[in-house]
């Protein structure tokens, strides 16, 4: 029996709080959605490795070292009290910042982009940690001015946090790493209960800005929005992409092709295949059936997400749900409305699908802490 | 002050209650948004898209069959197929960041304008994966400076193509014609017998003609193509190419020469803008010789003619591209008075031996009807009207004849029909008659208009090679024979795959005496000296002088005229000279000067210099003391 502790919570009462975590109160849907779309992903690294899965260095059997670290950093941060987090948050932030700053300066260069650093054979990209550790940061801060959330000022002091990454990242460049901050930060400040006004105000400053950015844009990022207004101007280029990407999906049809069974991908029709694409290949060999069981799942696990924010007694817990569940659906979004024809090529990749380390082990530590706040969560003490 | 009770926790703020709920909303909105549009992907236009997915990966490529090749009677290759290089561009390769400087150093190693280049590669945006050709016929250097720079030149490709190359250059080039990109409008007829995009079509001459021989049958593979559109491997053979079958023309080309040398010869001379030569084996129809000149070189289209150039061929006022040996039709002249002598002889007008009296002129109302030399020639039978080419003499017969009668023997001759010849563009010509003149200008043909029909003049037109095609139904004794171009189609093994035998249109309505009575007038053309010196050849030959007058009058009031000589060869030996009256010619010739204006006949000096080339006579009737007693200047 996990010993409790009573407490007084502002706006609940008295409630019972686990002293070291509650296994009980581990969330088995949670982990249960997470677990089937790492799978689903698995299945789809087996599909893309047309020099045999099980040969070294195929994509699958890296796609299974990474998930098995994936298991054990879930694991670890789970047991780990996140209340931990609030006492260091600046250490976390610095470290953040350090490896972005790694990254431009011994990063590799892959298509124009230097967002990837080479770790003992293995490129991991710290840019999608960055994602998971900004998510702790605004919380802690946001948990810190929880008596001032409807402030302008919290509004400003979590811009300001995001700013550095932001622009870091930016500079690699990845609009779309770069993109999902600023929705991470959207939902925490959201859900959080920040300024509605405020956060009004600052959306239509960065809508009036935009030309501005434009005017900064890469030559091949404009050319990647330009291609998604019309995919045939620029076919070879990122507009071939997205055409190759719905005839994979569309041939798929309703049950699919099977899975290897895909030519779109198999004779590399799909260049980036085992990246980004991922999920048209996905979708040309399960069909709309396995499209619907992945949107399904990645429904349910937000769910959960967001009832655990709900459920918790912490602004840090709330802002957390908030930026871990705006990081999935905004992800989500964008990589499946790429590869459906309705949102420009931006080179962000779908959680547990897209085949990569860093985002998975990033989205298995977002959602360890989930399942950290979870176990700790105050609860009537019976 | 709120009251907690245990257990009992108070329900979490209710702003925040809602936030979440708007925050399900947008994931379930979000969701569904993305789940409507994969069921239009997938469920709703999943076919089409399972179409295009397997398009993607198997392709049908053609596989280019070898054309065939064109020689001439003896075996002399004329158009062949040589290897050159090709400059290609895949546009899918070519990626849009590179594009600029691609363009820039492809447009100084071919010297061609970059935003044609641009043109080109994106002139079938719809196809990225195919190649697009930039330039034909590169020369190997530049082909291995491109090659040599793959890496910084990515989707240009160099290949190896067969290029047509004519031999003889301009001195064929209107018989074998040329090759040229297929047009759109032919490909709408011509997609079916597989006719692609850059595909190659003969344009003219026989290569126009005899395109669906020359081509042979593109075969067809089956390819799986990897993503670039390169081809991964090929699945299967549905076809094999056949080889196109080649041809062997009817023409010798020194005799060609021959006939070139005289032409040019004269050109200089007198200054000639136009004119025709034509040699033809009157046994057989065959065409030994075909000039026309002005001329152009096929193989300047062979190696893919700029706009440039193509505009000064269009612009000449010459016409170099069209071949008046048959695509141009002009009055006759008095050749046609061998329809007119013939006609009357037969519709028992005149006999051999009937006389008529010539006069200055025929008058009919008030109109005068000149004879050519102003003065007449007293009486005359028909070899003296013939061989002094009377005009009043033949107005006299056309009279007589009536347009209609004059327009059945006109027929007889070949004269108003094609004579289908296995070219293209070949002009009808005109035969006058009552029906035509009320088709085009609704009534029937004057008396006056009769004789100037008599005489080739009027509303007489005819082709160089019709005139010549009737006047070898003269030599042979009255059988008219289609021309012949090409002798036997040829496989590419060299076995004969179709022998083409002299095909006789009609054999002609003609006593064969009064043809004999036709030649032996024809022959006296030349001993009468009314072709001058001509007779000076020791040569028997005969033939009818043409001055055709057209245009209009110049302030002397003189029209300008073309002058025609279209002559036979009775068949000779060392020991036995020819004899006109039989019919065992085995040569005829016409020249055709156009706007001569000489003093004398232009066209006989022509067939005169081809002559004593053409049977290396010894003699040279075109020293300068002799030409001045030769036909530009009238004789002494």
């Amino acid at each position: 029996m996990t010993a409790m502790r009573v407490e007084r919570v502002a706006g609940r009462g008295l409630v019972a709080r686990p002293e070291s975590g509650s296994w009980q109160s581990f969330d088995i849907q949670l982990a249960f959605c997470a677990l089937a779309l790492a799978v689903i992903g698995l299945l789809m690294a087996w599909t893309n490795s047309p020099e045999g899965p099980l040969s070294p260095g195929s994509t699958f059997t890296r796609g299974l070292m990474w998930f098995a670290l994936a298991i054990v950093a879930f694991s670890a941060v789970a047991a780990f009290d996140y209340r931990w987090l609030r006492t260091l948050p600046w250490l976390v932030y610095l470290v953040n910042i350090g490896l972005l700053l790694l990254t431009l300066a011994i990063g590799i260069t892959i298509n124009g982009a230097q967002r990837w650093v080479s770790l003992a054979g293995l490129t991991f990209q710290f840019s999608e940690i960055s994602k998971v550790i900004m998510i702790a940061v605004l919380a802690a801060f946001l948990e810190a001015r929880k008596d001032s959330l409807g402030k302008l000022s919290t509004l400003i002091g979590a811009g300001l946090l995001v700013a550095p990454p932001f622009v870091l990242v930016m500079i690699q460049p990845d609009l779309g790493t770069a993109l999902v901050l600023v929705a991470i930060l959207a939902g925490a400040l959201f859900l959080s209960g920040a300024s509605l006004r405020w956060m009004g105000v600052a959306a239509g400053t960065v809508v009036a800005t935009l030309p501005v950015i434009w005017s900064v844009l890469q030559d091949y990022q404009r050319r990647r929005l330009l291609s998604f207004l019309d995919p045939t101007s620029d076919p070879q280029g990122a507009g071939y992409q997205v055409i190759q990407a719905q005839i994979a999906v569309g041939s798929g049809g309703f049950f699919g092709k099977g899975l290897t069974n895909g030519t779109q991908g198999a004779s590399a029709f799909l260049p980036v295949q085992s990246t980004d694409f991922a999920l048209a290949v996905l979708l040309e060999e399960l069909g709309f059936v396995g499209g619907i069981v992945v949107f399904l799942l990645f429904v349910g696990l937000i769910w959960r997400v967001l009832l655990i924010g709900w459920r918790s007694d912490t602004i840090f817990g709330i802002a957390f749900a908030g930026g871990t569940a705006a990081m999935l659906i905004f992800q989500v979004l964008v990589n499946a409305g790429m590869i459906a024809g309705m949102m420009p090529v931006t080179g962000i990749p779908l959680p547990f699908i897209t085949h990569g380390g860093a985002s998975l082990i990033s989205t298995a530590i977002a959602l360890g802490l989930m399942q950290s706040i979870s176990m700790r969560a105050a609860r009537p003490p019976w | 002050m709120h009251d907690y009770v245990l257990g009992q926790p108070e329900p979490p703020r209710t702003r925040l209650g809602v936030r979440f709920g708007v925050f399900g909303l947008v994931i379930v909105l979000v969701v569904g948004l993305l789940a409507t549009r994969l069921f239009y992907l997938q469920v709703v236009q999943g076919g089409y898209y399972a179409g295009l997915a397997e398009e993607n990966r198997n392709a049908m490529q053609p596989l280019r069959s070898t054309r065939g090749l064109v020689y001439d009677r003896a075996g002399r290759p004329l158009a062949i197929n040589v290897p050159s290089y090709v400059v290609l561009v895949r546009p899918a390769d070519l990626p849009f960041s590179e594009r600029d400087a691609v363009v820039s150093r492809l447009s100084t190693l071919l010297d061609i304008n970059g935003p044609d280049i641009i043109e080109a590669i994106d002139r079938y945006a719809s196809q990225r994966f195919e190649l697009v050709r930039i330039a034909s016929d590169i020369p190997s250097d530049v082909a291995r400076i491109i090659v040599e720079e793959s890496r910084s030149l990515p989707g240009v490709e160099v290949s190896i193509e067969d290029r047509r190359e004519y031999e003889y250059g301009p001195l064929v080039s209107h018989i074998l014609g040329y090759t040229g990109p297929v047009t759109a409008e032919d490909l709408a007829e011509l997609a079916d017998a597989g006719y692609l995009n850059d595909d190659q079509i003969g344009k003219t001459g026989v290569e126009g003609r005899f395109e669906d021989v020359l081509r042979g049958s593109y075969g067809q593979q089956q390819v799986e193509r990897d993503a670039s559109g390169r081809v991964v491997r090929t699945v299967q053979i549905l076809q094999q190419p056949e080889a196109g079958d080649s041809l062997e023309l009817t023409i010798d080309v020194e005799i060609q020469r021959e006939a070139e040398e005289a032409l040019q010869w004269a050109t200089e001379i007198v200054n000639l803008q136009r004119g025709v030569v034509i040699v033809m084996n009157p046994q057989t129809g065959e065409v030994l010789a075909m000039v026309s000149l002005p001329t152009y070189d096929d193989n300047v289209f062979a190696r893919g003619i700029t706009n440039d150039e193509y505009q000064a061929l269009i612009d000449d006022p010459n016409r170099p591209l069209v071949n008046f040996a048959l695509s141009e039709q002009y009055p006759p002249g008095s050749t046609y008075k061998l329809v007119t002598g013939t006609g009357a002889l037969m519709d028992g007008i005149i006999t051999p031996s009937t006389q008529l009296e010539t006069a200055p002129y025929l008058e009919i109302g008030t109109y005068k009807y000149p004879e050519w030399n102003r003065r007449g020639f007293g009486p005359l039978d028909i070899y003296g009207g013939f061989s002094r080419s009377s005009d009043t003499f033949f107005y006299q017969l056309a009279g007589s004849l009536g347009a209609d009668r004059l327009a059945y023997w006109a027929n007889q001759f070949g004269f108003g029909q094609r004579t289908g010849i296995d070219l293209p563009a070949e002009a009808r010509g005109i035969v006058p008659t009552d029906e035509w003149k009320q088709d085009v200008f609704g009534q029937d043909v004057y008396p006056g208009e009769v004789y100037h029909a008599g005489i080739g003049q009027g509303y007489d037109a005819a082709t160089p090679l019709q005139v010549l095609n009737a006047y070898s139904a003269l030599a042979n004794g009255g059988w008219l024979y289609e021309p012949q171009i090409v002798r036997r189609v040829l496989a590419a093994d060299g076995s004969v795959v179709q022998d083409f035998q002299p095909k006789l249109l009609h054999t002609l309505d003609v006593d064969p005496d009064v043809l004999r009575v036709m030649r032996v007038a024809a022959r006296e053309v030349v001993t009468s000296r009314h072709t001058f010196n001509l007779v000076d050849l020791p040569l028997v030959v005969a033939g009818k002088t043409g001055t055709a007058e057209f245009g209009l009058r110049d302030a002397q009031g003189r029209l300008p005229f073309h002058s025609w000589f279209v002559a036979f060869v009775p068949k000779f030996t060392a020991d036995q000279q020819g004899d006109p009256a039989k019919t065992d010619s085995e040569l005829a010739i016409v020249a055709f000067a156009y706007s001569s204006n000489t003093k004398g006949n232009a066209a006989t000096e022509i067939v005169k210099y081809f002559l004593q080339q053409h049977y290396d006579l010894g003699v040279d009737l075109t020293r300068p003391d002799l030409l001045q007693k030769g036909n530009f200047y009238g004789g002494n």
